[in-house]
């Protein structure tokens, strides 16, 4: 694969756009012209060349830019990257799954080596070479888990299982849909999840934590969220609120289609093998309303889905442009089917 | 206190009861956590052995300690601070034998502090018995500057640290014992919801 990246900006002047082949490849989260939380689970297997499930992590057109944001972030708020003393397995855990997938899967951007624990690993597109003992923390720059964290586009969270529960004991987290680390670290599944409207209600969570808990090695799932951001801007993190807050109230019906993103998530989860514990991944994809509506299906269909949206989902996601955004979407639903 | 459900991170607290099968008993109380004693010292009291720590505390309603001195068969050790109560139970819990039991009342502020103590030596949350006492004062983690604001009485408190105004969230993170605290103008400075007295 010949990858380019892009040079461009996730915060101030706000440059990122999506080429022609990302705007082809989005993951489009919406299957029916409604929504509702469900337990949409399913193996993370390799899918078509080229969609974003090609491969176990995601390398896009974005890659160095994305690292270049996460790098800004953690300069500003070193505690985006979290974990508890007990957590050291899980990240040398993560941070071979992450090597060894990518300098497979990327062979070109990355090289691994390996001489017994003496490893080298190599990372083309963001210039970095590191000789170091896996195993031997002193042998990192820093944690492993920020040392990769940093090389790999979206928030990692290591849990902890047992008790028969969950528990997120450590993660890097720059690009969060509004949840903060600095509160949630060393939650319970429960304990997390408790801010999320109706999903415990209709049993979601139940029943995920409970598949959640018999995840096998080498057999990785993922699902799809999704919200809506002002901006194509990665860090809406509760820290920086009174920074991206005051988006929200910008939006008029002439910028709708440059300043509203939908904002989906693929989200992976991992059983990791010495630790026992497990890998969750969000990786973002942002696509403007501009660039949404050049497929006419997809312009139909969220339009159904946020006229449609329940209140509380609305109101938990934050969308009080949402109407001016049905308004600006009505123009390009005809009412014929969205299949 | 928010919208119309109940954000499951919100500790739940209960009335201190005895449990029977304990091998022993720690109880660890602070001010008007006093009544909560007198009240499990109404109970039958176990046969298994009790360590008592009360701290004196000058908003409580009562004098406790002394009522608790005149009225416990087992000696309570009473601390003017918490602080040095706190450093004298970390030297009890290292001869602590497995199966014994926790309870821990008073104010939030003060369980969460007991319980960090405890959770230093292994003891899980749901293993501690906890009841809220004399006030529902709350402890605020400003997720902005980080800064810890003690004793929010209102739905929206200054923080310490920065000085915005925040919305304190039901979300309870029992690592920093203390609540959300979100800026509440963030959208719009200066736009304040009307501020209520929720946490007397
Ligand atoms: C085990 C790894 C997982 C972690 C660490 C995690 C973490 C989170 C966090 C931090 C939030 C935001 C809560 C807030 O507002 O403060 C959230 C939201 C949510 N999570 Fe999870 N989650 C995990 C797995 C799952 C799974 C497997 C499901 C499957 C049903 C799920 C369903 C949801 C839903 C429905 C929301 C609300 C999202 C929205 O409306 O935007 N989560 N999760």
């Amino acid at each position: 694969m010949n990858q380019t990246f892009k040079k461009e900006t996730f915060r101030d002047d706000y440059t990122f756009s999506n080429s022609p082949e990302a705007v082809k490849r989005f993951p489009f989260p919406f299957h029916e012209d409604e929504y509702m939380y469900s337990v949409n689970i399913e193996p993370h297997v390799k899918t078509a060349v080229g969609s974003i499930t090609e491969f176990t992590f995601d390398i896009d057109e974005h890659y160095v830019a994305e690292c270049e944001d996460k790098a800004i972030t953690l300069a500003n708020d070193p505690q985006r990257y979290l974990c508890l003393p007990h957590m050291m397995d899980a990240q040398w855990d993560t941070l071979e799954l992450m090597m060894e997938s990518m300098s497979n899967d990327y062979p070109e951007q990355f090289n691994l080596t390996k001489e017994g624990d003496n490893w080298t690993w190599v990372n083309k597109p963001l210039g970095i070479t590191t000789k170091f003992v896996f195993g031997d923390e002193s042998s990192l720059p820093m944690e492993p888990l920020e040392y990769i964290g940093r090389q790999v586009q979206g928030d990692w969270v290591m849990l902890d299982q047992r008790d028969n529960n969950l528990f997120a004991d450590g993660a890097i987290v720059t690009s969060q849909a509004d949840w903060s680390l600095a509160i949630d670290v060393g939650m319970s599944w429960q304990e997390w999840h408790g801010p999320v409207p109706i999903a415990n209600e209709i049993g979601v969570f139940d029943r995920a934590l409970k598949y959640l808990l018999n995840l096998q090695l080498g057999s990785p799932v993922r699902r799809l969220n999704w919200t809506m951001t002002i901006n194509p801007r990665l860090d809406t993190s509760p820290e920086n609120y009174p920074i991206w807050g005051p988006d929200r109230l910008s939006v008029t019906p002439e910028n709708v289609g440059d300043k509203v993103h939908l904002r989906v998530e693929l989200q992976t989860l991992f059983r990791l093998p010495r630790s026992n514990g497990m890998l969750f991944g969000v990786r973002g994809y942002l696509i403007s309303m501009n660039e949404l509506v050049t497929n006419p299906l997809w312009a139909k269909r969220l339009h159904r889905v946020l006229k449609g949206l329940h209140p509380e989902l609305a109101e938990y996601k934050g969308l009080s442009y949402k109407d001016i955004t049905i308004d600006w979407l009505s123009k390009y639903d005809d009412g014929t089917s969205s299949e | 206190m928010e919208r119309q459900y109940w954000i499951r991170s919100k500790p739940v607290y209960t009335s201190l009861l005895w449990h029977e099968k304990a091998t022993a008993h720690l109880v660890i109380a602070e001010g008007d956590g006093g009544m909560a004693v007198l009240k499990l010292l109404q109970q039958k009291y176990p046969t298994q052995q009790v360590n008592g720590f009360f701290v004196k505390s000058p908003n409580a309603l009562k004098n406790y300690a002394d009522i608790i001195s005149s009225l416990a068969p087992a000696e309570f050790k009473v601390f003017g601070n918490t602080t040095e109560a706190l450093n004298s139970l970390k030297i009890t819990l290292a001869d602590c034998c497995m199966g014994t039991c926790f309870y821990v009342a008073g104010s939030e502020g003060f369980i969460w502090q007991v319980a960090k103590v405890l959770a230093s030596v292994g003891v899980q949350d749901d293993d501690i018995d906890k009841e809220l006492c004399g006030t529902l004062a709350r402890t605020v983690y400003c997720v902005h500057c980080k800064a810890i604001t003690h004793d929010a009485h209102h739905s929206v408190v200054a923080c310490s640290g920065c000085q915005r105004q925040l919305f304190i969230r039901d979300h309870f993170s029992r690592r920093l014992g203390a609540y959300m605290g979100l800026m509440v103008d963030a959208e719009q400075p200066g736009i304040l919801p009307s501020i209520e007295e929720v946490y007397p």
